[in-house]
């Protein structure tokens, strides 16, 4: 835009003016802290100087954000700030308003992350005995994660079908400025209804993970009312929110094994419960088969030797009454005597002039003794 | 004479049978009854038995043939 240079601006006006300016020139830079001042408020004045050749920047951190970055700004410390400068129009000083703010270089970077895991240590915020379980059959889970990566796909395409219920939230996951995201995420996800809340993030360098070890952020996690899954990838140095979470591990995939675990030990149990289900009632059925078998084998058997028992004694009885069949003697030639109706056994029984009746196999002789 | 009835047959012979083992004076007449009565009985106990048996034994295949199923 081009200023009317026939218009006369008013002080105000033109600081406006100047200030729209301002806000188009958003940068990262690099330099070394000057004199540092927080005042009541928390709100953290400073400098930055150019280690070439010593030009100077009034900067301004707002409390908000000063504490948000939980880096303690020292003279002499080198710190990349990411921000916009503004002209305050009460004293019409120039300021830089930072943003984000992190340590530069791998030794100063590596430096507050060994300050910092050691004093959160000494606070117990990585004790094993304060983890909790992740629990067993989880069905809601957050996740937060950038929906750019391959990470997202990489865990749900491994996570199993027992229906779950997944909320994502996106989020920028790589420099300083992540932490807002990040943060907000949490803030979120504090006031869902989920089991647990997975973290996620591809590997990189220790710069690129410089997120996952800010000091708001891993008390964020470690108080988080359910357990957290932290998934970041990293080499050396374990990301301090990783040590702060529940579980801490290094790819989307480990995550699903640990979710996935209580649900496929369930669906094996119930496998077994089934197969032992069916064998328990099939040796019912088989018991009461072989019972059933058993019972038929001492109905036929000793059915069969009742009707054996009757043939033998009708062919007993047969003989008995052949045997006292008078036909069957008389045919033989032998005959019997009777006087009136007594049989005759002996000599003794008769005397002279009796009337005897001779039965013989075809008719009746009449006889007297003599 | 009712000889339908097996067990009633099957009662009598084994009155008979006591009959014949106890008794002492010969009675041709008497005796000639009791035999035909008995072979009557015999005969028709024999046929109701074979009946009986062919059933027992149909059954038999039956309960055979579905235990080979199962």
């Amino acid at each position: 835009m081009k200023i009317d240079t026939e218009n006369i601006l008013s002080v105000s006006d033109y600081l406006d003016l100047v200030n729209g300016k301002l806000e188009e020139l958003s940068a990262k830079i690099i330099g070394e802290v000057g004199k540092v001042t927080l005042d009541a408020k928390g709100h953290a004045y400073f400098s930055m100087r150019d280690e070439k050749d010593n030009s100077v920047m009034s900067c301004i951190m707002w409390a908000s954000k000063y504490r948000m970055f939980g880096i303690k700004l020292e003279e002499g410390m080198k710190i990349i700030a990411y921000g916009k400068p503004n002209m305050y129009k009460p004293s019409g000083r120039f300021s830089f308003v930072t943003e984000t703010l992190e340590p530069a270089g791998e030794g100063e970077l590596k430096k507050k992350y060994e300050e910092l895991k050691a004093k959160l240590a000494k606070e117990g915020l990585f004790d094993e005995s304060e983890k909790r379980p992740i629990p067993d059959y989880v069905q809601k889970i957050g996740i937060i994660t950038s929906k750019q990566g391959a990470v997202l796909s990489d865990f749900l395409s491994n996570i199993g079908g027992h229906g779950f219920n997944i909320k994502m939230i996106d989020s920028r996951v790589e420099g300083a400025e992540a932490v807002a995201d990040l943060l907000a995420c949490i803030n979120t996800f504090k006031k869902q209804d989920i089991e647990v809340l997975v973290i996620m993030r591809g590997g990189g360098s220790f710069e690129s993970l410089q997120a996952f070890n800010n000091e708001l952020l891993v008390r964020e996690v470690a108080g988080f009312p359910v357990p957290v899954i932290a998934a970041i990838g990293h080499d050396k140095d374990v990301p301090l929110i990783s040590l702060a979470a529940d579980l801490g591990v290094s790819t989307p995939s480990i995550v699903t094994v640990a979710l996935n675990d209580s649900w496929n030990k369930a669906e094996l149990h119930l496998e077994r419960f089934t197969k032992g289900i069916v064998s328990g009632f099939e040796s019912v059925l088989n018991n009461q088969k072989f019972l059933i078998n058993n019972a038929i084998n001492i109905f036929t058997v000793g059915f069969s030797a009742v009707i054996r028992s009757i043939g033998q004694k009708l062919d007993s009885t047969e003989q008995l009454v052949q045997a006292n069949n008078p036909e069957r003697q008389l045919k033989r030639g032998y005959s019997i005597s009777y006087i009136g109706d007594k049989v005759i056994r002996s000599i003794k029984e008769v005397k002279a002039g009796d009337k005897m009746n001779i039965s013989v196999s075809d008719g009746i002789i009449n006889s007297q003794v003599k | 004479m009712d000889t339908k009835n097996l067990n009633k047959n099957l009662k009598r012979l084994a009155e008979i049978s006591e009959w014949f083992n106890g008794r002492k004076d010969v009675n041709l007449e008497e005796d000639l009854k009791i035999v035909k009565e008995a072979s009557i009985l015999i005969k028709e106990s024999r046929e109701q038995l074979k009946e009986v048996e062919n059933s027992f034994e149909e059954i038999k295949k039956e309960i055979e043939s579905e235990k080979e199923v199962k």
